[in-house]
């Protein structure tokens, strides 16, 4: 924050009467939604796991070009990633500060884009092939 | 910040409010620094699916290397502790659900429901890793 040397007002008389966050609690409803959707998702998953450690290649790849595995895994890979990158970002922020928290959230951004396109589009190859 | 003290020299240390140290380490403390260190292993975890998705959805051989790694003692101890840190953390977060809707605080039920997640974390991996083994 840049420093005020002529003014007189405490941090917190300059920052009172210029309203709420507003936006604020933006993340915090988001791990809450992802949270609520990966309860029963969580367990389809395992559900789907189980199911699938009995199959081999062939029988993996069938079971994924099902619609319902296929739509219960791109919503488990979806609120999960979206969970994961909203609860690795408020790690970041309590214990990362200065630059080194930019660089840090932007390669949390990244990673979970990353790590979201490249499950989605090998599931829907498995489903589509 | 800007500092609005007019004396040279250092700085005043601020006022911290009370921290770890101060307190006796308490089973809600206990499991509120799991639930963060399951949630940051479940971050890198989940590598282990993309890799199973992208190897499945790859040809047969590649597929089989995954199998294989899965299949070993260091992929099946990786396995084990996804399950825990996946089922401690779910658990974990229905109880601040709770929590946050406004139950459940009281002193002897919010211990209660810190010792549930922690067992039950231990009982639903052992569980699903009997039926995974009775399945196969």
């Amino acid at each position: 924050m840049a420093e005020h040397p002529s003014d007189l007002r405490t941090p917190l008389g300059r920052v009172r009467f210029l309203g709420a966050a507003r936006t604020g609690t933006t993340d915090a409803w988001f791990v809450h939604v992802t949270s609520i959707a990966l309860i029963p998702l969580t367990v389809g998953f395992v559900w789907l796991i189980l199911d699938l450690l009995r199959k081999d290649y062939n029988g993996v790849r069938a079971e994924l070009a099902r619609p319902i595995p296929a739509i219960l895994l791109l919503a488990f890979i979806l609120a999960g990633i979206v969970h994961m990158e909203l609860g690795m970002r408020s790690i970041i922020v309590d214990y990362i500060n200065g630059q080194s928290r930019a660089w840090a959230l932007a390669a949390n951004t990244l990673f979970a884009a990353l790590l979201a396109l490249a499950c989605v589009y090998a599931t829907l190859r498995i489903a589509f092939t | 910040m800007a500092s609005s003290d007019a004396l040279p020299g250092p700085r005043r240390p601020r006022p911290l409010s009370p921290h770890l140290s101060v307190y006796r380490l308490t089973m809600t403390m206990a499991m509120s620094i799991v639930h963060r260190i399951t949630g940051a292993a479940l971050y890198v975890g989940v590598l282990l699916l993309a890799w199973f998705l992208i190897a499945a959805s790859a040809d047969a051989a590649t597929f089989a290397v995954f199998s294989g790694f899965i299949q070993s003692f260091i992929g099946r101890l990786m396995l084990f502790g996804f399950t825990w840190a996946l089922f401690h953390h779910l658990i974990g977060g229905i109880r601040h659900i709770v929590w946050d809707s406004g139950y459940g605080l009281d002193a002897p039920l919010r211990d209660q429901m810190a010792w549930a997640t922690l067992i039950g974390g231990f009982a639903l991996t052992i569980v699903v890793w009997g039926v995974g083994y009775a399945v196969r």
